[in-house]
């Protein structure tokens, strides 16, 4: 492959890194999973680079192959960690915005959506990331009324978690 | 709970840039490094299958145990037999080539995950393949035995010992079959256990 297309790529998913990291910060838990996870997406997006046209931005084409990544081709599990460690979520969290109420539900979404399987953590991400429900069926592979469907699911499933 | 999930979206887009950055140099380094993706063990593996059953139909040579059986005549018909199983492991690299290079990061999960398992049951059906083929030539063989050797056909006239050794030979053949079944069991539901949850789970939501 010619230094062009490399140095080009590396610009570009430097710039871009940002949509990766949310995406092993839900996936993974811990900074060597997290490094991990980051890497494998990386080799995956270069892999796939020479074919990306520019007919989509390199942020939409990143994200989607960044979570077929995280949900299908990594071989580590991803759900072993039901047990998330909650301080490592808390320095999200700046102390200054919040009161401790809002901190406290905070750091419980966090746990719950961690809790959440493989696919719902894809639907929640792209909720987060204010996808529409095309974009986010198309991802998936899913049908659109199914994709809303699902998603008032995970919704509903998040408050049980948080008001039992 | 919209209130909740609004209070989450608010800190998600908080943190947008909270990250440690990676340089671009790191970038650079990761680009050169190895995947370790289960495409690419599938890969590795299938190469190693096909390999390894390839040689062993190459190395069992059936000319010498026709000499030695006195049925030199049956030698032509299994030359067409090794051609016909040339051609066959031919097909199955070609197709198993086109469906690994069908796999592509950027199409739906749901496409991909079916992709990959596509890719998987070629190398599956491979197997299976080599499997029957030692199965109906070891009868063969051992029907050949029976029918060419002085020293077996005692064995056939008297029914009970044929009895015994026919049921000896179904059970060996059951085991062998059996442990290459609880390997690929092993090989692949380790490999395969997520991709398999996640693609039932996003079929579930379209039921």
């Amino acid at each position: 492959m010619s230094e062009n297309l490399e140095q080009s790529f590396v610009k570009q998913l430097k710039d871009n890194q940002n949509i990766i990291h949310k995406i092993c910060r839900l996936y993974t838990s811990g900074e060597d999973a997290h490094k991990d996870l980051f890497q494998e997406v990386t080799i995956q997006l270069w892999k796939a680079f020479p074919k990306f046209r520019g007919d989509s931005k390199f942020s939409t084409w990143a994200y989607r192959v960044a979570l077929n990544t995280a949900i299908t081709l990594y071989r580590k599990s991803t759900r072993s960690i039901s047990t998330v460690d909650y301080e490592s979520q808390s320095y999200f969290i700046s102390q200054e915005d919040y009161n401790s109420e809002e901190e406290e539900q905070l750091k419980l979404m966090y746990q719950a959506v961690h809790q959440l399987n493989d696919i719902e953590k894809a639907l929640i991400y792209m909720y987060l990331e204010d996808k529409d429900y095309t974009e986010i069926a198309e991802t998936l592979g899913i049908s659109e009324v199914n994709a809303r469907v699902k998603m008032n699911r995970i919704k509903g499933k998040l408050k049980k978690i948080l008001n039992p | 709970m919209m209130e909740e999930l609004d209070l989450l979206k608010k800190d998600w887009k908080k943190n947008e840039n909270s990250y440690q950055q990676i340089s671009e140099v790191d970038i650079y380094k990761m680009l050169h490094k190895k995947s370790s993706s289960i495409v690419k063990w599938i890969l590795i593996i299938s190469i190693l299958e096909v390999l390894l059953w390839t040689s062993i139909s190459l190395i069992f040579n059936t000319d010498d145990y026709f000499k030695k059986m006195h049925t030199e005549y049956l030698i032509a018909y299994f030359k067409y037999f090794t051609i016909l199983n040339y051609v066959v492991i031919a097909i199955f690299i070609y197709f198993f080539y086109v469906n690994y290079k069908n796999i592509s990061t950027t199409t739906s999960t749901k496409q991909l995950m079916k992709d990959i398992l596509k890719t998987r049951k070629t190398v599956k059906y491979y197997v299976w393949y080599n499997l029957t083929m030692i199965i109906v030539s070891s009868i063969i063989g051992f029907a050949l035995a029976f029918s060419t050797n002085p020293q077996m056909s005692q064995v056939t006239s008297n029914s009970k010992i044929f009895a015994i050794t026919i049921c000896v030979m179904i059970v060996f053949m059951a085991i062998f079959v059996g442990v290459f079944w609880l390997f690929y069991r092993l090989i692949y539901g380790t490999l395969l256990r997520k991709l398999f949850r996640n693609y039932n789970e996003l079929k579930k939501i379209d039921l």
